[in-house]
């Protein structure tokens, strides 16, 4: 009978050790969870399967914004010197695999200089056997009508710039522009987005 | 109406204490995030590697294996500094002289860019910053005429220097040269 308060004492201790424990692993999980996998926590601007946020590497940026950016794009510029639009899936709503090939069309945006970059979910890029990682305003060759394209995947297809997305992972396609022109900053949703579709099945 | 036990009651605040602590630990968490992943930055392998404190360096061009930073630019040659403004301010000097598009971006220590110049604001001319602290007074500095002043909101920070490149090999020559024009040094 003398020893049971000292058990309590235990159990009691035992308990909050748990419970502090579980708070701090809640806490920690679900600030990993929303700046990895909620992008909707930061303010975005969608313009066909591309997104870009109005406040990245802006001082104005919230708590969130600035967590989220630093976390999947550190060192980002604000949008009066690069805009970045970034796709995750495809126009059909379907998430982008590497396993996977997309062709990526557009005219080039209104901006000084531009590029579209084949990241993998890690964002990083691709381990691509031919070192083409992006296709850029210098790069780019554009058709009669004024368009570029590219293909992402793991088996190329013939007569485009093709950016080789091996393995089996989630694939994330980064449009920059640098010195976009002010109509744009000012409204990106003018946008003009690249599509993005699927061709064929999946290897 | 029934009453609540004693042992209700503790579980009553143990929970609640669990869902305080939580939220306190989430937001700390997500405060604490872009500050922590700038230290790695600026204190971690690729700093000591680079020796880049109040230092230009000139890490290689971007390719699969760059995995220090996310979203690397394999369009752009990066030049970097970890800048400290401790024992004073520091001067930031660039004359690339080229055409296509360069930019000096200034970070704080809780990753928001404060500062960025491109080529087009120096119109050909060298790019000379005299980078100072909130503390700091620019009054004693002797700032020569052209350069300009710039306030950084924390001691620390982090300077990367894009240099455009379409084609690395083929421009190699021109753009190497260029960037390794940038100085990060103390004033």
């Amino acid at each position: 009978m003398r020893g049971k308060p000292s058990v309590n004492r235990w159990q009691r201790i035992g308990i909050g050790f748990a419970l502090y424990g579980c708070a701090v692993t809640l806490g920690l999980g679900s600030a990993w969870w929303v700046l990895k996998k909620a992008p909707w926590t930061i303010q975005t601007v969608r313009v066909g399967a591309w997104e870009t946020s109005l406040l990245a590497g802006s001082a104005h940026a919230d708590l969130y914004t600035r967590a989220a950016i630093a976390a999947n794009g550190l060192l980002a510029l604000g949008r009066d010197e690069t805009m970045y639009f970034i796709a995750s899936q495809d126009d059909a709503g379907h998430p982008l695999r590497s396993r996977c090939s997309y062709r990526v069309e557009g005219v080039p945006p209104q901006a000084r200089w531009w590029s579209v970059t084949a990241y993998a979910e890690d964002m990083f890029l691709f381990d691509a056997p031919n070192q083409q990682y992006s296709l850029n305003g210098t790069t780019a060759r554009l058709d009669a009508s004024g368009h570029f394209a590219l293909t992402t995947g793991g088996q190329e297809q013939p007569g485009t710039h093709w950016l080789p997305t091996p393995g089996d992972r989630g694939v994330v396609l980064t449009l920059r522009l640098y010195n976009p022109e002010p109509e744009l900053q000012a409204a990106p949703t003018s946008l003009r987005p690249p599509m993005i579709k699927a061709i064929g099945a999946c290897a | 109406m029934k009453r609540i036990s004693g042992q209700q009651r503790l579980w009553f605040y143990r929970i609640l204490t669990l869902i305080v602590t939580a939220i306190l630990v989430h937001i700390l968490a997500v405060w604490a995030a872009p500050r922590l992943i700038m230290q790695v930055l600026m204190r971690g392998p690729m700093a000591q590697t680079l020796n880049m404190h109040n230092q230009a360096a000139f890490p290689p061009p971007v390719t699969a294996a760059s995995r220090t930073v996310v979203m690397p630019s394999p369009d752009l040659l990066y030049s970097v500094c970890v800048f400290d403004l401790t024992a004073g301010p520091v001067r930031i000097s660039a004359s690339p002289n080229l055409k296509s598009y360069w930019s000096i971006a200034l970070y704080a220590a809780n990753s928001d860019n404060f500062f960025v110049i491109n080529d087009r604001k120096f119109n050909g001319k060298p790019a000379d910053l005299w980078l100072v602290s909130l503390s700091g007074s620019s009054d004693t500095l002797p700032v020569p005429a052209g350069a300009q002043v710039v306030v950084s909101p924390s001691t620390t920070g982090f300077l990367l220097m894009r240099v455009l490149t379409g084609n690395y090999d083929a421009e190699k020559a021109v753009i190497e040269p260029a960037r390794h024009t940038l100085t990060c040094t103390p004033a």
